[in-house]
C-alpha cells in the first residue's frame, strides 16, 4: 500500500446567502407576481386559485409565462422576466417538477431574489431536495421553497383544485405573507 | 536571410518535478496510491464514476499540464449547477483521474467552453430527468493525433484514448459542475453515455459535404457539442436511391415520444449520422446539402390527428402544428444536422434526438499560446 497526496478534483463555491430574505408582509395593495410555464397545467390551475384568493385580499396579481430560454427567444425572455420582476413586491415562481424545470425554477426564483424581492419558489414533493441543492450551489440555500404534493400533473382539474386550497395556508406562511390585515395585526 | 530565432517558448508549468513557486491551488487528500485503493477512496469522495481511477498526484497532474502549456489558474469557465470556477487545473487534474492523454487538453477546454455557452442551456441539461448528455463531434486533423474515432464503430467500441478523453469531460460535469445523480441531477434512467460521453469525429474525406463544423463557420480543429438523448439506430437494407434513404431516416426519427415533440419544446434539432456509402448515394441523387436537410426535415414529421387530443392542444399551444395539420420534429430544415462517419459496411444510420431548447454550439480548438 502506496501512501501519497492527490489533488482535489472538485471546485465548490463558497459564497451562500442563508437566509430566506424578506418576507412578503400583508399583500393588500402589493403586486404578487406569478412565474408560470408551459409544461405543468396543474400549476396553472393552482396559481389561478392562489392569485384569487390574493386579489381578494387586495393585492394586484401578474403572470409570466417561460418558454424557451436559448437563443433569441432565450434573450428576448430573460429581458421580459427582469423587467417582469422590476414590476412586481412579491414573487411566486414554479413549478419545480422536472429535473430541468426546477433547474429553472430555481434559477428564476434566484434572480427575483438578487432583486430583493420576496421569493418563494414552489416545488412537488419528488423535486424539493433537487430544489434544496440547486438553491445552495446557486448561493442561496435559504430560498424559501413551498412543497406541492407529488405526482400533480397527472391528477385531474377536479382533484388538484383541492390541493391549491389546503395548501394556501401553507404557502402564505412560507411567503411570510398575511392575507388580511387582521392577520397581520396577529 | 532572415535571421531572427525563434523565441524560446514559456514553460508554463514546472513539470513533475514542480516549481518554487506552487502554481497547484487544489486541496491536497491523503490517500492509498494504488489504483484500487484509490478507486474506493474516490468512490467515498463522491469524485469517482465506478471504474478505476488514476490517482491525479502532484507529479501526474504536473506532467499533464506540462504538455498543456497552460497556466493551471486559468479560468476557462464556470459550469453549472455549481458555477464554480473551471480552472485548467481542475480540468487536468480530472483528465488525469481518466487516463485521458496531456495532448487532449486543448479539445478538453474547447468542449468546456462549448458547452459553458447559455444557449447550451447546461443548467437544465444537467439537472433534467432526461438522459441526455453532450454529444462532442470532432473536426479536423487533431481528429487522427488523438486517435478520434470516426470510422467502423465510431459511437463506442472502439479502443482508443477517445474513451478516456471522453471520460475525462464527463468527470469535469460531475466534479466541477456538480452534476450528482440524486443530488443535482434527476435523470431518471441516465445513459450509458454518461460514462465516458459520446465522442466521436466526422469522416471529414469521405464526406460529400463540408466539415460539420466549417459548415458553422470554423475551420480547422473544432469541437462541437450537442445535447443529445442517445443513439438510435436506423437499419435499411432495402433503400437504393437518395430520396429513399433520406425518406427512410425522415420518417424513422419522427416518433411521438421524442424529445423534440415534448410540449417543454417550443423548438428543436435532430442530429442524423449518415454512413459514406449512403452519404454517396444520397449526394449523387440529392446534390444540395439544403435538399438533403428539407427532405429529411419533411419526412420527420406526423399529422398531429396521430397523437391524443390533449398532446395535440399542447402542440398547438406553442405554434407547433403547422398550417398543413403536421407537426415537424425540427423547427426549420437548417436545423436537421447531417454528418457523415461510420463503418463502410453501411447498412445504418445513427439518430440523435435533441433535449430541450439546448442549442448546438461550436468551438474553434486552439492549442496554447507557445505551441508548436
Amino acid at each position: 500500500m502506496t501512501k501519497g497526496y492527490v489533488l482535489d478534483p472538485t471546485a465548490l463555491r463558497t459564497d451562500d446567502i442563508e437566509s430566506p430574505g424578506p418576507e412578503a408582509g400583508p399583500l393588500s395593495g402589493k403586486t404578487v407576481g406569478f412565474r408560470v410555464d408551459e409544461m405543468w397545467r396543474a400549476w396553472d390551475w393552482i396559481s389561478e386559485i392562489w392569485a384569487d384568493e390574493f386579489r381578494k385580499a387586495g393585492a394586484e396579481v401578474k403572470f409570466w409565462r417561460s418558454a424557451g430560454r436559448t437563443g433569441s427567444e432565450g434573450d428576448r425572455l430573460a429581458k421580459s422576466l427582469d423587467k417582469f420582476w422590476d414590476s412586481v413586491d412579491v414573487a411566486v415562481v414554479g413549478l419545480g417538477n422536472c429535473g430541468s424545470c426546477t433547474g429553472w425554477t430555481i434559477r428564476d426564483a434566484l434572480a427575483a431574489a438578487a432583486k430583493g424581492l420576496p421569493t418563494t419558489a414552489i416545488c412537488t414533493d419528488n423535486f424539493k431536495e433537487l430544489g434544496r441543492n440547486l438553491a445552495r450551489r446557486g448561493g442561496r440555500s435559504g430560498l424559501r421553497i413551498h412543497v406541492l404534493p407529488y405526482p400533480l400533473n397527472e391528477k385531474f382539474k377536479g382533484d388538484v383544485d383541492p390541493v391549491a386550497h389546503e395548501h394556501l395556508a401553507k404557502v402564505i406562511k412560507t411567503m411570510g405573507a398575511q392575507l388580511a390585515a387582521r392577520e397581520a395585526a396577529e | 536571410m532572415n535571421t531572427t530565432t525563434k523565441p524560446k517558448p514559456i514553460i508554463r508549468d514546472c513539470g513533475p518535478e514542480g516549481c518554487e513557486i506552487d502554481w497547484l491551488s487544489s486541496k491536497r487528500h491523503q490517500a492509498d496510491l494504488d489504483i484500487e485503493d484509490f478507486t474506493k477512496f474516490s468512490l467515498e469522495q463522491g469524485w469517482g464514476d465506478g471504474l478505476p481511477v488514476i490517482p491525479p498526484t502532484e507529479a501526474r497532474v504536473r506532467g499533464f499540464l506540462a504538455k498543456g502549456n497552460r497556466y493551471p489558474d486559468e479560468v476557462v469557465c464556470k459550469l453549472p449547477p455549481m458555477d464554480a470556477e473551471c480552472t485548467v487545473e481542475k480540468i487536468a487534474i480530472n483528465a488525469v483521474m481518466a487516463g485521458a492523454p496531456p495532448e487532449s487538453l486543448p479539445l478538453l477546454i474547447a468542449a468546456l467552453e462549448a458547452m459553458a455557452n447559455p444557449d447550451f442551456e447546461l443548467f437544465g441539461l444537467n439537472a433534467t430527468t432526461a438522459s441526455v448528455v453532450p454529444l462532442v463531434l470532432v473536426n479536423g486533423p487533431i481528429r487522427d493525433k488523438l486517435n478520434i474515432p470516426y470510422k467502423h464503430g465510431c459511437l463506442g467500441g472502439v479502443a482508443t484514448e477517445a474513451a478516456a478523453i471522453g471520460r475525462a469531460l464527463r468527470l469535469v460535469i460531475r466534479n466541477v459542475a456538480g452534476q450528482l445523480i440524486g443530488v443535482t441531477s434527476q435523470s431518471t434512467f441516465g445513459s450509458p453515455g454518461r460514462v465516458a460521453g459520446i465522442l466521436f469525429g466526422e469522416w471529414e474525406e469521405r464526406s460529400p459535404w463540408a466539415p460539420f463544423a466549417e459548415r458553422r463557420g470554423v475551420k480547422g480543429d473544432a469541437v462541437t457539442v450537442y445535447g443529445t438523448n442517445g443513439t438510435m439506430n436506423i437499419i435499411d437494407t432495402t433503400s437504393q436511391t437518395g430520396p429513399e434513404f433520406l425518406e427512410m431516416i425522415g420518417k424513422s426519427l419522427a416518433y411521438p415520444g421524442a424529445n423534440g415533440f415534448s410540449p417543454a419544446v417550443p423548438y428543436a434539432e435532430i442530429m442524423v449520422a449518415v454512413n459514406p456509402v449512403w452519404a454517396d448515394i444520397i449526394h449523387r441523387d440529392v446534390p444540395k446539402l439544403e435538399d438533403v436537410q428539407e427532405m429529411i426535415w419533411n419526412f420527420a414529421s406526423f399529422d398531429a390527428d396521430y397523437i391524443t387530443p390533449k398532446h395535440r392542444e399542447q402542440l398547438e399551444h406553442l405554434n407547433r402544428v403547422h398550417k398543413n395539420g403536421r407537426v415537424y420534429l425540427a423547427s426549420k430544415p437548417e436545423d436537421v444536422f447531417v454528418v457523415t462517419c461510420g463503418g463502410t459496411g453501411s447498412l445504418h444510420a445513427a439518430g440523435f434526438h435533441s433535449w430541450g431548447t439546448c442549442l448546438t454550439q461550436t468551438q474553434e480548438i486552439l492549442s496554447g499560446p507557445n505551441a508548436d
